[in-house]
């Protein structure tokens, strides 16, 4: 069977492809400064650009400021969505298909569309120039709360009933039952939002002004005006920004797939 | 002509909640949108903390104009009850991003910031910019070359210092034209020769000459002496020029540097105005720019040779530059207009020794401009430092046939941004895009009621 | 207090934190965009109740008109483009075979890397007669070409490095969907003879409907008002050139803050959302939905 070997080496020039791009950045974030447009191994490999980079620039402030916002942001998003998704699977209220729906159309409403009337928004709440501004706006998201409904539809309801007769309250059912029950998709989910967070753009753009509050996206489109020559610096910028997400995302990965699988998207 | 404000009867923030959101104020959210947005400050307060955006410092990397910035801003405070505080935007934040304009649409400007030419009638017009006259004594107006504060003025009030002047030149790679076998007899004067000596110069790695691509303030700001050289302007006595044979030659120039294949179609780094990406690499032989570049070249490719020539000009055309520049300018409707007002006499129009000393090290040292004002030029003067090479030029053959940029509102300067483009980049026939331009231009003027267009 | 209402109040108070932010951070500044829609506003906090001028403003404006015209393009290309791709590397990597998770992780990285990164990148690989991508292409002759830099070819430019950014997502997404589809029913057909075509047709594509018309909405959303038509492009050629790129969402951020026209950037926002309901409205009409309904 040819098919049996095409297919695999198929696969594997076409990730080759893909990743390329990204590879030669690599390559390149590595080589000195006038090397960085020769095409080809380069002639010397060096480190000065990432220590530059690091010990210049405040590059680990921008990281860790990123990783405050994209960890928080996480964790009490997917908290308030396993919440509310529990509600509309499992419980019946009136009104569930309206507030459902309701959920479900700010799908439709992106982040660019609004931007300023957020801003209003946000100001008025005093979350102008503060963690919070970065964090708070960011939580809600109809995304996470969609697919984990569509994972709790997917949960027997016999557990539920078990807990049920040991006379267990809504919240005890959920926290005790529900919430345990949800880890692999919380996981994996969870490595979604760190990405969608880690890379955010433009909302933090918009919000902060603060040098101090700077995430790592705005700290690299900000070192693009002022290193706009140093191709060499802002490619070990890049490089550094996009290692947690990758690190993220390598250990998340086999998660990612067991997730997309038990939210029932089919 | 009086200036009057885009809206005769402003509308508070209040009123708009009212009238157009009623709905709204049924949910938990109105009660402290209306009661903190109507209360935008209306001027005068008593604020001890000015904020001071800009895009030098304190940067990251904490270099020579980030370091004038905050020993300014040191020196300010201490001394003073209203302390300046500084915060630093990235330049492509501050020159195209939304920081500003999202702080200024919710009430939340700067106390003191930096302004184009481009941009002054937008703020101006929006009501937010603070007359700076009373703050100035005459000998400061007095010191500022012809011009300067007229472009910054609306009624004979000033309401922005400039802090510099940047004269727009053509650089060129000594060793590029060496390469090429030229010499400096084959310096183009016409656009005609520059065309022939582009394509000489151009290779498989290099362009032979380069002007702006991105479209932007700084593009059209690059492109006005090219029209200026043929007599075309884009609004003459108040109403528009712009469909001429000089605008329509100046188009079709920029448009033979990129069909010809003799100019890039994007430029390396951060653009134009960036000579070290892209003379400097040696992408580009020959390269449109301003005097900052001078600086850029100094701090980043010391070794580097090049040259600057005037714009070089059509046949039976006049030289022409475009006399670039920021100004400082204090939000009206900050925290403390007043004290804001006068740091900016005091930053920029001191005439005494240290002030003039600060002016000079701005102009001369940490940044290549021509100084704006006579006194800090003399004492300049007094250093060498326009005896000779490319500042000598800049200052004794290139700036006087300068004109301030204008001060287009976005309406005319988009039509104009869009011509050039159009025809640079996309082939569009130079004398419909004028004319198309002119139109646009033209329904624009016949409603509009802002401070005078110059 | 029956069970019934208890099941409610308790419903209520599991669904209070996320409701009251999405109403706060969503809803309240999108009525608010529908509100200041009526208003000419200057940028400064000056406003002026205009009534339906803002509206009536679209008919004449040409660049409107460029803008959605480019954003319809952008949609129906790379919408198609990316579905297939993804769709055709989801069968790919399947089945077990050795390396498949680097495989996966390879089709899957671009879209870890943030657009911010992702445009930078690609500038830097395509400046030109000196990036990598020119120097590949030399030797084909098209070493002279501008990809950023040429009106008809930014466009497609812009449509591949999103291709190549979410195509790893999508076909994530898909590969869940494929795992659910019995592999019996496969066999079965297999055994009556089927082709690898006519098992893919009339076993694997019932059963993928639901899950494709999932990524085709999400990505038609995204192509439309999403990061990637505004964060991409802003970072990548700033709608340039000559407006090549402009997408509508590019255009709503330039009346909103280069013309400080803040009124008709709401009265704009309106109509595209508007716009977006009935597209997928259509959609799911034509496809009857995935399962956005528990069944």
């Amino acid at each position: 069977m040819r098919t049996k070997f095409f297919f695999p080496l198929l696969a594997h020039v076409l990730a080759s492809i893909a990743v390329a791009p990204l590879l030669w950045i690599l390559i390149s974030a590595l080589k000195p400064a006038e090397d960085v447009f020769s095409f080809g191994w380069p002639s010397a490999w060096t480190l000065e650009n990432l220590r530059y980079v690091l010990f210049k620039i405040p590059l680990p402030m921008f990281l860790m400021n990123s990783a405050i916002v994209s960890v928080v942001v996480t964790v009490v998003a997917l908290f308030f969505h396993s919440m509310a998704a529990y509600a509309l699977a499992r419980l019946r209220f009136p009104g569930r298909g309206i507030i459902f729906s309701g959920i479900m159309s700010t799908l439709l409403v992106s982040l660019p569309v609004i931007l300023v009337p957020l801003f209003l928004v946000a100001k008025q709440l005093n979350l102008l120039d503060s963690y919070a501004g970065l964090i708070v706006p960011s939580i809600f998201h109809a995304f996470g709360i969609f697919l984990l409904r569509q994972y709790y539809l997917n949960i027997p309801r016999e557990l539920e009933e078990a807990a049920d007769l040991d006379g267990c309250g809504y919240w005890r059912r959920y926290w005790s039952v529900i919430l345990p029950l949800s880890r692999p998709v919380l996981a994996s989910l969870s490595v979604l939002f760190f990405l969608a967070n880690w890379n955010a753009f433009l909302w933090p753009l918009t919000i902060t002004r603060n040098p101090d509050l700077r995430v790592i996206q705005l700290g690299i489109s900000g070192m693009q005006g002022q290193y706009a020559s140093a191709w060499n610096l802002i490619l070990a910028a890049a490089v550094i920004a996009a290692i947690p997400t990758v690190v993220v995302f390598v250990a998340g990965q086999k998660r990612l797939v067991d997730a997309m699988k038990t939210t029932g998207l089919k | 002509m009086s200036a009057t404000p885009l809206f005769s009867q402003p509308v508070s923030r209040r009123s708009v909640l009212r009238g157009g959101l009623g709905a709204l104020a049924a949910s938990a959210v109105a009660g402290p949108l209306l009661t903190a947005c109507g209360g935008d400050a209306g001027g005068g307060g008593d604020g001890k903390e000015m904020s001071f955006w800009n895009f030098y410092g304190p940067s990251d990397d904490q270099g020579p104009q980030s370091k004038w910035f905050v020993d300014l801003a040191e020196k300010w405070n201490a001394n003073n009850e209203v302390k300046v505080k500084l915060r630093y935007i990235p330049g492509k934040d501050y020159l195209n991003g939304t920081t500003l304009q999202t702080a200024f649409q919710s009430g939340e400007g700067p106390d003191i910031f930096l302004i184009s030419p481009g941009d002054f009638l937008r703020y101006y017009n929006g009501g937010v910019l603070q007359d700076l006259s009373s703050a100035l004594p005459d000998e400061s107006k007095a010191d500022y070359l012809p011009g300067l504060l007229e472009a910054r003025s609306v009624d004979g009030k000033v309401y922005g210092l400039p802090m510099e002047i940047e004269p727009l030149a053509l650089y060129y790679s000594e060793t590029a034209f060496e390469k090429a076998g030229l010499s400096e007899a084959d310096l183009p004067k016409t656009w005609d020769q520059t065309l022939a000596v582009a394509e000489k110069l151009t290779g498989k790695d290099r362009y032979g000459v380069m002007f702006e691509t991105l479209p932007g303030y700084y593009q059209n700001f690059t492109w006005y002496p090219f029209l200026w050289q043929g007599d075309g302007a884009v609004i003459k006595d108040g109403k528009v020029a712009f469909d001429s044979p000089a605008a329509v030659q100046a188009l079709k120039f920029w448009q033979d540097t990129i069909k010809n294949k003799v100019a890039p179609r994007k430029a390396l780094g951060d653009g134009g105005g960036d000579v070290v990406s892209n003379l400097g690499s040696g992408a580009a032989a020959m390269q449109q720019s301003g005097i900052w570049a001078v600086a850029d070249m100094q701090a980043k490719a010391k070794n580097f040779k090049y040259g600057i020539i005037p714009h070089p000009t059509p046949s039976g055309g006049k030289p022409a530059t475009d006399l670039g520049g920021w100004a400082f300018v204090a939000n009206a409707k900050g925290k403390n207009p007043e004290a804001a007002a006068k740091f900016i006499a005091w930053a920029l129009g001191s005439t005494d020794a240290e002030g003039v000393e600060r002016q000079r090290q701005w102009n001369t040292v940490v940044k290549t401009n021509v100084p704006p004002r006579k006194s800090v030029q003399k004492a300049a003067d007094a250093k060498g430092t326009f005896e000779s090479g490319v500042l000598k030029k800049f200052v004794t053959e290139i700036a006087p046939t300068g004109q301030p940029e204008p001060r287009f509102p976005p309406e005319v300067y988009q039509p104009v941004a869009d011509a050039i483009q159009a025809c640079q980049l996309n082939a569009a026939d130079p004398a419909k895009a004028a004319a198309d331009a002119a139109a646009k231009i033209d329904t624009f003027l016949k409603t509009y009621q802002g401070a005078p267009i110059s | 207090m029956t069970k019934k209402r208890r099941e409610a109040l308790a419903a209520y108070a599991f669904l209070a934190p996320d409701v009251l932010g999405l109403l706060a951070f969503v809803a309240v500044p999108m009525v608010l965009a529908f509100g200041v829609a009526f208003f000419k506003v200057d940028g400064f906090g000056n406003y002026q109740y205009v009534g339906l001028a803002n509206y009536q403003l679209m008919g004449s404006d040409d660049q409107l008109w460029s803008s959605l015209k480019i954003t319809a393009i952008y949609v129906v290309t790379f919408v198609p483009i990316a579905f297939v791709i993804s769709f055709a590397l989801a069968m790919l990597v399947r089945n077990h075979f050795r390396g498949i998770g680097w495989v996966r992780s390879a089709f899957f990285l671009p879209h870890v890397v943030s657009l911010v990164v992702v445009a930078l990148i690609w500038q830097f690989l395509l400046v030109d007669k000196r990036g990598a991508i020119s120097r590949l292409l030399s030797p084909l002759g098209l070493g002279d070409v501008s990809f950023l830099g040429t009106p008809s070819l930014a466009l497609g430019t812009y449509v591949v490095i999103s291709v190549w950014f979410v195509m790893g997502y999508q076909m994530l997404v898909l590969l869940a969907g494929l795992k659910d589809v019995p592999k019996e029913l496969e066999d079965a057909a297999q055994i009556d003879g089927a082709s690898t075509w006519q098992r893919f047709r009339y076993v694997i594509w019932p059963l993928m409907r639901p899950t494709s018309f999932f990524v085709v909405v999400n990505s038609t959303i995204g192509a439309v008002t999403g990061l990637q038509a505004f964060d991409l492009v802003f970072v990548l050629t700033k709608g340039g050139p000559a407006r090549a790129t402009s997408t509508v969402v590019l255009y709503i951020y330039e009346q909103a803050f280069t013309f400080n026209n803040m009124g008709y950037a709401a009265a704009l926002t309106t109509v595209v959302v508007a716009l977006l309901v009935a597209c997928t409205g259509l959609m799911f009409a034509f496809t009857k939905g995935g399962r956005f309904d528990e069944d």
